[in-house]
Order: structure tokens, then C-alpha cells, then sequence
């Protein structure tokens, strides 16, 4: 199965469930299923930040696996980190999302 | 010149969240009588221009635009870049003025710019006609 997860609510789900569960998960190639997409939100973005520990690892299995990340381009504007993400990181709103996953389309999207 | 960075709290700055939240309300105005052609674009992104000029003034400018935060804010600065300009000072405006002016807009979405600066040229160009009733 494939899945797509929204990061949407900002108490320990980039902190804890990302990185502490998911993240591990997917270096260690047993998360379960295959994760196509990752899209953020709000403050979650600043994990997608260069030089964001968690981010850079997240970089690395996103180059790996060929799994998408975005970040949300209004939340990154308005914390004026748009051009401070991870090389080759995009932003953009919902019609760039499905865009972006339009090739490789997942089964269930998970909102966090 | 008013320092336009985040620690000089609500004075109006030029960075992309702010355009866009000023370019949000002007979308939803009613178009000025001078409106120039509807634009799309390969992301199939739309954007028109209208005018409310006199004496070769553009004295305001409305903009009925695709709801993408960097189009809006494109349109806005447009917006505030020309208005109260001569027509022919405000056709002079490119779409390298408005990418140098948001920097830390990224590559990828730089072509609205493009779409915006080219709606906005057909706004003017609608109002060259009618006041002379010839093509710019």
C-alpha cells in the first residue's frame, strides 16, 4: 500500500511521531508501507529546513525512495523560510501537491 | 526608506506573505472599467487586469487573478509599484522587477511573474485603445 502523509497539527508530530517513529521506520526499511509523499503545514515546515537534523535525515530516505516532499508555500512565506528549504525541496498548495503525486498516486492519505 | 523587515512590526512590508494578504482583498474587488484580456498560463493559472486611469495616470489598479499565493502577490506589488505612475512608466515595469524584488520566491513558481506582468501590460494596452482607439 501506498500513503501519503499531511502534517497538519504542530504538537509532537514533527518532533515525536516523525522523528522518533516514522522517520526511524523508513531508514530501517520497515515502516509497513510505502510513503510517496510527505506534505507540511504551519510550523511543521521548519523541519524542512537546511541544516534541520531531522530534516536532513528525512532528505536523505526522500532521495533514496523517491518520495515527495512539499512544504505549504503560504506557511513558508509568511515564516520567510521559503528560500532557506532543503535543495530541491518545493512549495506549493494543493494543485502542486496532487500534481506532484499524479504519477505516482497513493492509496490512503494520513493526516497528522 | 522604512526598514521592511520583520522587527519594525506592522508597518506595510514587501515580502510575499504580506503582498498576499493585501492582494487577497483586492481580488475579490469589482473590476475598474478598463479591463484588459484574461490570461492563462501552462499551470493553468489565470490572471486579468483592470484600470482606473485619466490624464495618462493610472490613478488605481484591480486584479482578478487564480487564487496562487505568489500570483496574488505578484499582482499586488504590481499593484504598488504602478499605481499613481504615468501608463508609460508603469508599462516600463517587467517581470524581473517584480522576481528581484520577492528573492526568496523559488525558481519554480518565478513564472507568475510572468503571467502577471503580461495581464497587466493587456490591461494597459485595453486602455490605450480606448482612449485612442488604435492599437499600442
Amino acid at each position: 500500500m501506498k500513503v501519503a502523509y499531511i502534517f497538519a497539527t504542530s504538537r509532537h508530530t514533527v518532533s515525536y511521531v516523525l522523528a522518533k517513529m516514522i522517520l526511524p521506520q523508513l531508514e530501517e526499511n520497515r515502516h509497513g508501507v510505502d510513503v510517496v509523499g510527505m506534505f507540511f503545514f504551519e510550523d511543521n515546515n521548519y523541519v524542512l529546513m537546511k541544516g534541520n537534523p531531522t530534516g536532513e535525515r528525512l532528505h536523505k530516505v526522500a532521495k533514496k525512495t523517491g518520495m515527495l516532499l512539499m512544504g505549504c508555500d503560504q506557511c513558508c512565506y509568511e515564516r520567510e523560510i521559503a528560500d532557506k528549504l532543503l535543495e530541491g525541496v518545493p512549495i506549493g498548495c494543493f494543485p502542486d501537491l496532487y500534481k506532484a503525486l499524479s504519477g505516482n498516486m497513493p492509496d490512503q492519505v494520513i493526516t497528522l | 526608506m522604512a526598514c521592511e523587515s520583520a522587527c519594525c512590526g506592522n508597518a506595510p512590508r514587501r515580502v510575499v506573505s504580506d503582498l498576499f494578504d493585501r492582494g487577497y482583498r483586492r481580488n475579490r474587488l469589482a473590476p475598474f472599467a478598463v479591463q484588459g484580456a484574461t490570461l492563462r498560463d501552462a499551470n493553468d493559472l489565470t490572471a486579468s487586469f483592470s484600470l482606473d486611469i485619466a490624464d495618462d495616470t493610472v490613478r488605481d489598479i484591480r486584479f482578478q487573478v487564480s487564487t496562487c499565493i505568489t500570483l496574488i502577490a505578484y499582482s499586488e506589488l504590481i499593484v504598488e509599484l504602478a499605481a499613481a505612475k504615468g501608463a508609460r512608466a508603469a508599462a516600463v515595469l517587467s517581470e524581473s522587477d517584480l522576481v528581484s524584488a520577492l528573492p526568496d520566491v523559488p525558481l519554480l513558481k518565478r513564472d507568475r511573474a510572468v503571467l502577471a506582468i503580461n495581464a497587466f501590460r493587456a490591461a494597459l494596452k485595453a486602455a490605450f485603445i480606448s482612449q485612442t482607439g488604435e492599437a499600442a
